[in-house]
């Protein structure tokens, strides 16, 4: 049984029945929506079970589709792509269940929903980068049209500059992608065995070149500063669903390309370039705290901690990269990097969530106006302090264990920047209290006095996310006896 | 003598087609009676659906071959475009039935279509400056009065008039340029000429060449030849425009991609870099004209000049990369169906709402959302969103240009795909996002045809980009005889 094929096109056909609906079948939608997403994770869940951890690539499944240009549907999984897959068809359930737009969900909602869910699976899976390619920029249409859609009041410029932005970025990769295709003998667009082959080892300028090529579309994806400008726009404008599965899904599009790619295939290059790059995650950490910590749109807030906690797993992958480190400093890295992108996915979902439902509840999500919200609503504050605990890096919660180990690997080859780095947990660590301080604790105002506590939608949305908040943090092997970066790095 | 010429008819036989078309169409159409034209358009589309299936079965049965003393060359290259000239004609010929139904000269109309094909099929093939003078200037004479087809519209005599001067003195430069061709190497036939030619002296090559470029890239609408496209494609019927932009673009480019390499072998005077500056500059031009369009028709004129551009690249690659010329193939019937599949969307709004400006298009996806699905499809087609077709003819002729040493051409064309997003999105935007505006909506007849049309073609954007395994084996054998 081809699980890795079924995982990606159940959704995919999923799309396909819930456009041509008829419009009478008003709960269809809703319905073959979650149904694709459950089956979807369904497979991924058998295909843990096949998995064998520290084995390596595994799991291929292969079907000739363009030979002319050795183009194929191959899929496969490692420990750098189950533990992200499962993170996106978990994080879609919550997200469907939510919804976008009107209730109940619309035929369009449903089928772009499980469009962006069957490319981003597509996209972690692809052993092949024709494969590659169409997913990354399917998931570019499809957010788009979710964001453009049902966005809030600015949302047809955060679409806009949403699509051209990452457009940008993922060209370079189209000609980098080109390039390996060209480099490798005899020509061929799979990944295994690019990754295996490496036609660009060396660091010649040829090389170089195309490393960029490829950092730019994964740096603008990431995103990465300066290439960020993109995010705080699109996160605020999109629906609340639009911006949990961006954060949660659409970021570690760029940080997974970052390390299949640039790391996998391109080392000696990456070599090069490794303490650029490291400086650069640097600045996008203290950057995006800083940022955040002026914020008083608590969505804008949590989508500039995005690109602080990005800016960590940059850091880690630079420091694997670089010349010297040692083989466990630089397992530790890896395994914090891929822990750290899990991590970020479940528990930004959260916050986003959070920041969801105070607009429908109270609509505004100034700071400044709101306060005291633990007070009618504790439940609500309880899981929102949790999350927002959890993404400063609360001991016990999800990101703390990934924090550490991108700081212990990296100690080992950039410990100055290692050092810095953590100034920036101290920054997020203030916001994230200021935040809750002022929204949720001290004297509740009184235009929220009456505020409703959470229903059983945004209930089922939250909990399990909290849930596995809690999971990670406190048995983070959970994930990393997956991810186990030693047996898939190069040696 | 007169027996190999006959012996060799069969090869001729999608051109003999075409030919008998045209005749018999103008004689069908004295026949037939007023309201039933229709008739003629039928028959006009089977003949060229037939050429098309000719070229076929000449490719598969007999073999690819030059005839007519060399200087046809009915090689995998030019059945190939015969092929997908007769396809893009039958198109061509639905899409324009509703427009030109009841009109006085209809019957008229299909005949000068199928010439106008004629001509192209005739330009694919072409190895000889002869002949290719000959169909260049049937190809422009049929143009002409097809953009002014219709009489009374005061914009449609004004493109029509345009085309006719511009493309008259562009005809004559080429001719004069073919002329000094001759007269350097005292040869007609293109590879008589490649053998004496790169020895000339280069101020004479290079000017002669220049004006042959010019020629055959005001039919491809190059940049700098390529003022014309907007006013006509604004003027003339849009069916006509639809087809101008499909036809005799295919024709220019081919016989550029013949010719060029043929009289100039080896890449001799550097053209290959010559005519990578003009796809960059084209495709350049194009795109930022087309940011501040806001009629659909200008957009989607200024949209295919940035398509040839595109196209331009594999010619650009034939010297460097025998990619090159596969990777010119597959865009090109990539960019066929979905620049048809546009302008069908784009007719259909017209005939619905009376106007081609962008809010026209507000609204769209909730009263018609097959024709929006067609509009984003092929829309995104020419982005080079993938899997469409056009996102694989862009990744064909990238690889081509790379493999060519042209890599700073792959990087400019990146550039432009992402301004050309931009305006494209300027049309899809509205079509989903806005309701549509209070004007009423003309009642107007479906018409089989159109709809047809639109829906065959808009099938062909993603069947060409995800099933592109077929197309591109038939890329790769559609090869040049004689260079």
């Amino acid at each position: 049984m081809p699980w890795l094929t079924l995982a990606v096109a159940i959704p995919g056909f999923g799309a396909l029945a819930a456009a041509l609906l008829p419009a009478r079948h008003t709960r269809a939608p809703s319905w073959v929506a979650f149904g694709a997403a459950t089956l979807s994770l369904l497979s991924l869940l058998v295909t843990l079970v096949r998995f064998d951890a520290g084995e390596g690539m595994q799991l291929v499944e292969e079907a000739v589709w363009i030979p002319s240009i050795d183009v194929a549907w191959r899929l496969g999984v490692a420990g750098l792509s189950l533990p992200l897959a499962l993170m996106t068809a978990v994080l879609f359930l919550p997200a469907i269940g939510y919804g976008v737009g009107p209730r109940p969900l619309t035929r369009a909602a449903a089928a772009l929903l499980l469009l962006l869910e069957s490319a981003s699976l597509a996209f972690f899976l692809a052993q092949d980068f024709f494969l590659f390619y169409v997913a990354f920029d399917v998931t570019l249409v499809a957010m788009y049209f979710l964001i453009a859609l049902w966005g809030e009041a600015n949302r047809r410029y955060a679409a806009l500059k949403f699509f051209l932005y990452t457009l940008i970025g993922s060209l370079p990769v189209l000609l980098g992608i080109i390039v390996l295709f060209l480099e490798s003998d005899p020509a061929t667009f799979d990944m295994i065995r690019l990754a295996r082959e490496q036609p660009l080892a060396g660091a010649g300028a040829g090389a170089s070149l195309t490393f960029l090529a490829f950092f730019v579309g994964f740096a603008i994806k990431t995103p990465i500063v300066p290439f960020h400008t993109w995010l705080p726009a699109a996160h605020v404008e999109a629906p609340t669903a639009g911006s949990v599965l961006l954060a949660g899904v659409l970021l570690k599009l760029g940080t997974y390309g970052l390390v299949r790619v640039n790391l996998q295939m391109m080392p000696d290059a990456f070599a090069q370039y490794a303490l650029p790059i490291a400086l650069l995650g640097l600045v996008s950490v203290i950057f995006g705290a800083l940022v955040a910590l002026a914020q008083r749109d608590l969505k804008r807030l949590i989508a500039y901690t995005s690109i602080n906690h990005m800016g960590y797993v940059v850091i880690a992958v630079a420091a694997a990269a670089a010349p010297g480190i040692s083989a466990s400093a630089r397992e530790l890295a890896l395994d914090g990097a891929v822990l750290q992108m899990v991590a970020h996915g479940v528990v930004t979902s959260a916050l986003f969530f959070v920041a969801g439902f105070v607009l429908t509840r109270a609509h505004t999500r100034d700071l400044d106006e709101l306060s005291g919200l633990m007070g009618p609503m504790p439940v609500y504050g309880t899981l929102a302090a949790v999350a927002m605990f959890a993404s400063l890096g609360l001991p016990g919660l999800a990101q703390f264990p990934a924090e550490l180990q991108i700081f212990l690997g990296t100690f080992d080859v950039y410990p100055g920047i290692a050092a810095v780095a953590l100034l920036g947990l101290v920054v997020t660590a203030a916001l994230f209290l200021l935040a809750l301080q002022r929204a949720f604790l001290g004297e509740t105002g009184a235009p929220w006095r009456g505020l409703p506590d959470l229903g059983r939608r945004e209930l089922w949305a939250l909990v399990p996310l909290i849930v596995l908040t809690v999971a990670l943090g406190v048995y983070p092997r959970l994930a990393l006896d997956l991810i186990s970066a030693g047996s898939w790095l190069l040696p | 003598m007169e027996e190999r010429t006959i012996a060799e008819l069969p090869w001729l036989a999608p051109i003999g087609v075409l030919v008998l078309t045209a005749m018999l169409a103008v004689i069908l159409a004295l026949f037939v009676a007023r309201g039933r034209q229709g008739r003629v358009g039928a028959f006009v589309a089977g003949g060229h659906l037939l050429a098309a299936g000719l070229a076929v079965w000449v490719w598969l049965d007999l073999g690819p071959s030059e005839v007519m003393e060399g200087t046809v060359m009915m090689d995998g290259l030019g059945l190939a475009m015969v092929a997908v000239l007769g396809v893009a004609g039958a198109v061509g010929v639905a899409m324009a039935r509703p427009v030109v139904a009841g009109t006085d000269r209809e019957g008229e109309f299909y005949a000068l279509l199928t010439a106008a094909t004629l001509a192209s099929a005739v330009l694919v093939v072409a190895a000889d400056i002869a002949l290719i003078s000959m169909a260049l200037g049937m190809l422009s004479l049929t143009s002409f009065v097809l953009t002014g087809y219709l009489r009374r519209s005061a914009r449609g005599n004004e493109a029509s008039l345009k085309y006719y001067i511009y493309g008259s003195v562009s005809g004559a430069a080429m001719v004069y340029g073919f002329s000094w061709w001759f007269g350097l190497t005292g040869e007609t036939s293109l590879a008589g000429i490649g053998e004496r030619l790169p020895e000339a002296p280069t101020a004479a090559l290079v000017g002669s060449t220049a004006l042959v470029v010019l020629g055959l890239g005001y039919k491809a609408a190059l940049v700098p030849f390529h003022f014309w496209t907007p006013d006509v494609y604004d003027g003339a019927p849009l069916p006509v425009a639809a087809y101008l932009s499909v036809l005799p673009k295919i024709a220019g480019l081919v016989a550029l991609a013949r010719v060029l390499p043929a009289a100039l072998p080896d890449d001799a005077a550097g053209w290959s870099v010559a005519i990578a500056a003009i796809a960059a500059a084209t495709m350049t031009l194009g795109n930022l004209a087309a940011l501040r369009q806001r009629n659909v028709v200008r957009l989607l004129a200024y949209s295919s000049i940035a398509q040839s551009g595109y196209l331009l690249m594999g010619v650009a690659a034939l010297p460097g990369s025998d990619q090159g010329l596969p990777a010119l193939v597959y865009y090109v019937i990539a960019y066929a169906v979905t620049n048809l599949a546009a302008f069908a969307v784009v007719l259909a709004v017209q005939r619905e709402r009376g106007s081609v400006d962008v809010s026209a298009f507000a609204g769209l996806g909730a009263r018609h959302p097959w024709w929006t699905v067609a509009l984003v499809l092929s829309l995104l087609s020419l982005v080079g969103i993938p899997p469409l077709g056009g996102f694989v003819g862009k990744l064909e002729v990238f690889t081509a240009a790379i493999d060519a040493g042209q890599a700073w051409l792959a990087v400019v064309a990146v550039i432009n795909t992402v301004i050309s997003l931009f305006y494209y999105l300027r049309v899809i935007a509205p079509t989903v996002l806005q309701a549509e505006d209070e004007a009423p909506i003309s009642p107007v007849r479906r018409s089989l045809p159109l709809g047809g049309a639109l829906a065959a073609t808009a099938v062909a954007t993603i069947a060409v980009g995800v099933v592109a395994e077929p197309l591109l084996r038939l890329a790769e054998a559609a090869t040049m005889l004689g260079g």
